[in-house]
């Protein structure tokens, strides 16, 4: 059972820890910081109400009647903590433009939304949870580019572990130790792996023995199908934990609901029966010493005495359509940032702390993804919208001596049809039926109707194939986020972020072989390819852009998608002037105040980055219980809240 | 005529649009809804001027191409409002012709609607986040499909005697009847959508219709 509260009630009260944000990361430092009886404020600034039975239906209702089921569309706009959306940018003539919560000035689009709610981006997460390679963890002396980690894979290996078992975790051991990720050759997942789609069986049937050559990295790739480690409910695992077994945890608010996937189709927006993982189970599972204040939102970290920290002040509202609060204050032995990458860049930013180095902000990743889209041949459906978005994936192309040559890619065989790329089926049916007008706006002549269209429709949905191409890209200091507190504010008065981002040749060199590999592969499949990026009339579509590597003949037409994985902005090194946090996650400039998530990360592989930001948030709440154990003295005594740097 | 009467003439003149038997479209427990939507989205006089051309059209055992071009963007929208659950963007012409007071916008007709679209089933498949299949069901072959000709024959055998609509399947012989069996061209197939706000029913086509294409090689957008 979760103790909620409010600002009012808090106000001026003091705590072991604040940790700022619910999402995974804020849930899992809460979590085991409660366990250890430390009295712990989350402050998350969004709306409650998805931790409850009616109120999650009614994130379900809202996703239903929006129009276009975007990653957000299960949740309504909140003037009070705005965040950003898909739908914020629109291509015109000659590039883009952005509106709503990001303000975006560069060369192209930042095309990754997040949720301010309870729960945070999680709610609309995939649930993937691949891990990194280890070689990811090092691409700066292996293959000189990018920035090494001051951890390795090893390091990290325990608390992956504890991860993968607290967010609950299906998959297949065996073969992640094949593919090298994972070190025990009999490591055992809670559940057993997600069903592969029949899709997948068919990319394996027509793939394997296949050779395609990537022309840019100059390098001829074997590509096996592999299953996706996902935080998703499937059959427990009898061996897990020694043979002690997995009891999935299902749905929050209604017991003994949501053990099982039950193939909704729609993890991304939303899981209707919550068989897909969410910081909300964690949460209902907190102690009693952990508090949980919503909608309240945090404006600046407080400085205290020296180089620590002292708290945070926060604005409390009551209504997400009047962005009206009131501020208060609360006080903590040690302040967590753990709001999204681009929310705790900008409260570092407006608290103008931790920013020795000038690296706050700055780093700015995703992983740019390039779609892909062809039709099977007549007799050979694929079964498309079935299942959870995507099963399998080829792991080749993440690995090895290419990435000198060009950014790595990990290729996911979609479940879902052209959707990402054209908005199928209902697109699909748009077409067909020929609504919408020519490029005049005039009626058009040409359309199905009656019997020929069903049966046409359900044949050509039953073969669409799209692969969803995620490329890596390298921490690079001109991706950033920034404030001008003069110009962007948002409805409360807190700057509003301002992002600059481009892709370098190292990532346009990745989705160019993206591309010529996609095409390889549908040529293996006999498949049709229909995709197509080039420019109809003035109006580029989002995130376009043409390139030619170094070496090839011909320039293509190429774009990418926002992948959701916003990375980066106070990344973690061993050298203060270079980093913002050390392998804690602690900030270099204050002992007591900490920035985790995936804006600590140096670099995000091929991999969806959740699992890795979760490992290090265990790891960071083992030294937070540390340092508040040495310095702990009994509770009623007033405290000093200075702490002595650990370096 | 009632509104009984009208409802049953709306469901049965519905059949030859979508190629679902009126026992489906009564059974997605959307027939008044998407009724009282189409009234409000057309105006009154617009819908009636409409469900009589073309139940005159299907009388004179004629398609959709005897419509004129704003009633054929009107069928076209019904179509779209029983496979989707969703009301969508007209042509430009057609919303201009019809004089229609509100915005043009792509909108969802209840929040019900989205998981009764007729669209899954043509594929033998379920809503994305509504009536789920079942663990594991992503694995098995897919269903095969019912042939254009069983489908035309659930239809008669679904219009009722004396049958409320003239003709249970359209005539095809002037329209859509000459396309390529291994799949339909790609004008009828979405293309890229150039953002995702969008909506879907205004997503342009992988490729411009030939006839339109051919007379002026035109470089236009298809916004």
């Amino acid at each position: 059972m979760t103790v909620t509260t409010t600002g009012a009630q808090v106000n001026g009260r003091r705590y072991d820890v604040i940790i700022v944000g619910s999402g995974w990361a804020g849930s899992l430092l809460g979590r085991q910081l409660g366990r250890q009886g430390w009295r712990v404020l989350v402050l998350e600034a969004g709306n409650p109400g998805t931790e409850t039975w009616p109120g999650y239906q009614d994130s379900l209702d809202t996703f239903n009647v929006a129009p276009i089921k975007v990653p957000n569309a299960g949740y309504r706009p909140n003037r009070a903590a705005p965040f950003p959306d898909v739908l914020d940018l629109h291509a015109v003539p000659g590039g883009y433009t952005s509106t709503g919560h990001f303000v975006q000035t560069g060369p192209l689009p930042y095309g990754t939304d997040y949720i301010r709610a309870l729960g945070g981006a999680a709610m609309h997460w995939l649930g993937a949870v691949p891990r990194m390679l280890p070689e990811d963890y090092a691409t700066r002396s292996l293959y000189r580019y990018g920035r090494d980690w001051p951890l390795t894979a090893e390091q990290l290996e325990p608390y992956l572990q504890q991860a993968e078992r607290l967010i609950g975790t299906a998959g297949n051991g065996a073969e992640q130790h094949e593919l090298g990720v994972v070190p025990e050759r009999d490591y055992q997942y809670p559940m057993e792996e997600i069903p592969a789609s029949y899709q997948d069986g068919v990319f394996h049937r027509k793939l394997t023995g296949k050779e395609i050559t990537d022309p840019v990295a100059q390098l001829p790739y074997t590509p096996k199908v592999y299953t996706l480690p996902q935080g998703r409910n499937s059959t427990p695992n009898p061996l897990f934990d020694d043979g002690r077994g997995y009891r999935p945890v299902g749905a929050v608010g209604l017991p003994n609901f949501g053990e099982r996937c039950v193939g909704n189709a729609s993890c991304t927006p939303i899981c209707p029966v919550q068989a897909k993982s969410s910081p909300l189970r964690l949460q209902q599972d907190f102690t009693d010493s952990v508090h949980v204040a919503t909608r309240c939102v945090v404006s600046r970290v407080l400085p205290g005495r020296g180089s620590s920290v002292r708290g945070v002040e926060f604005r409390e509202y009551s209504d997400p359509a009047a962005p009206v609060g009131t501020p208060y204050t609360a006080e903590a032995d040690i302040v967590v940032l753990a709001a999204h990458a681009i929310e705790n860049a900008v409260i570092l930013l407006s608290s103008e702390l931790a920013n020795s180095s000038g690296y706050v902000g700055r780093h700015l990743m995703d992983h740019p993804t390039f779609l892909a889209w062809s039709r099977m041949p007549q007799a050979e459906p694929i079964g498309a919208f079935r299942g959870p978005g995507h099963t399998s994936g080829l792991e080749c192309f993440r690995f090895g001596s290419g990435r000198k040559r060009r950014a790595p890619f990990r290729i996911e065989i979609g479940n879902w049809g052209w959707g990402w790329a054209t908005g199928a089926p209902f697109s699909s049916v748009g077409s067909m039926v020929g609504l919408g007008g020519d490029a005049e706006g005039e009626v058009k002549a040409d359309g199905l109707f009656g019997p020929g269209l069903r049966r046409r429709l359900g044949d050509e949905l039953n073969r669409q194939v799209q692969l969803q191409i995620a490329v890596e890209q390298p921490a690079d200091p001109a991706n950033r986020v920034t404030i001008d507190p003069q110009r962007y504010r948002d409805g409360l008065g807190n700057p509003k972020p301002i992002l600059h981002y481009d892709l370098d040749t190292r990532v346009r060199d990745g989705v160019y072989a993206a591309r010529r590999v996609a095409a390889e592969i549908f040529r293996a499949l006999g498949a049709e390819d229909f995709t197509d990026y080039r420019v109809r009339g003035d109006i580029p579509p989002l995130g376009h852009f043409r390139h030619r590597p170094e070496g090839q003949t011909e320039e293509l037409d190429l774009g990418f998608h926002g992948a959701g994985h916003g990375a980066g902005t106070h990344i973690m090194g061993a050298q203060r002037a270079t980093s913002v946090v050390d392998s804690y996650q602690r900030t270099h400039d204050h002992p007591n105040l900490f920035a985790v998530g995936c804006g600590s990360m140096p670099s995000i592989g091929t991999s969806n980055p959740t699992l890795t930001m979760a490992a290090l948030a265990l790891r960071s709440a083992e030294e937070i219980h540390r340092e508040l154990t040495s310095l702990h003295h009994p509770v009623t005594a007033a405290r000093q809240p200075v702490l002595e740097a650990a370096q | 005529m009632t509104q009984e009467q009208e409802l049953t003439e709306f469901v049965h003149l519905s059949m030859p649009l979508t190629g679902f038997a009126t026992y489906d479209l009564y059974g997605t427990g959307m027939a008044k809804l998407y009724l009282d939507t189409a009234r409000e989205q057309l105006g009154a006089d617009n819908l009636t001027g409409f469900l009589a051309a073309w139940k005159q059209v299907l009388a004179d055992r004629g398609g959709p191409e005897r419509l004129t071009p704003t009633y054929r963007e009107v069928a076209r929208a019904l179509v779209y409002l029983w496979y989707t659950g969703s009301w969508p963007q007209l042509a430009p012409a057609a919303h201009s012709a019809l004089r229609r007071p509100g915005p043009n916008a792509e909108f969802v007709a209840s929040t019900s609607s989205y998981a009764e679209g007729l669209v899954w089933r043509s594929f033998q498949g379920h809503p994305a986040g509504a009536k789920p299949p079942g663990f594991g069901t992503w694995s098995a072959v897919p269903p095969e499909l019912p042939s254009e000709q069983q489908l035309r024959e659930e239809l008669e055998a679904a219009n009722e005697d004396p049958p409320v609509t003239p003709a249970a399947v359209y005539d095809a012989v002037g329209y859509g009847a000459d396309l390529p069996s291994a799949g339909v061209p790609a004008h009828l197939l979405p293309g890229l959508r150039v953002s995702r706000s969008i909506p879907p029913s205004a997503v342009p086509s992988a490729a411009v219709a030939p006839a339109a294409a051919a007379p002026e090689q035109k470089q236009v957008s298809e916004r």
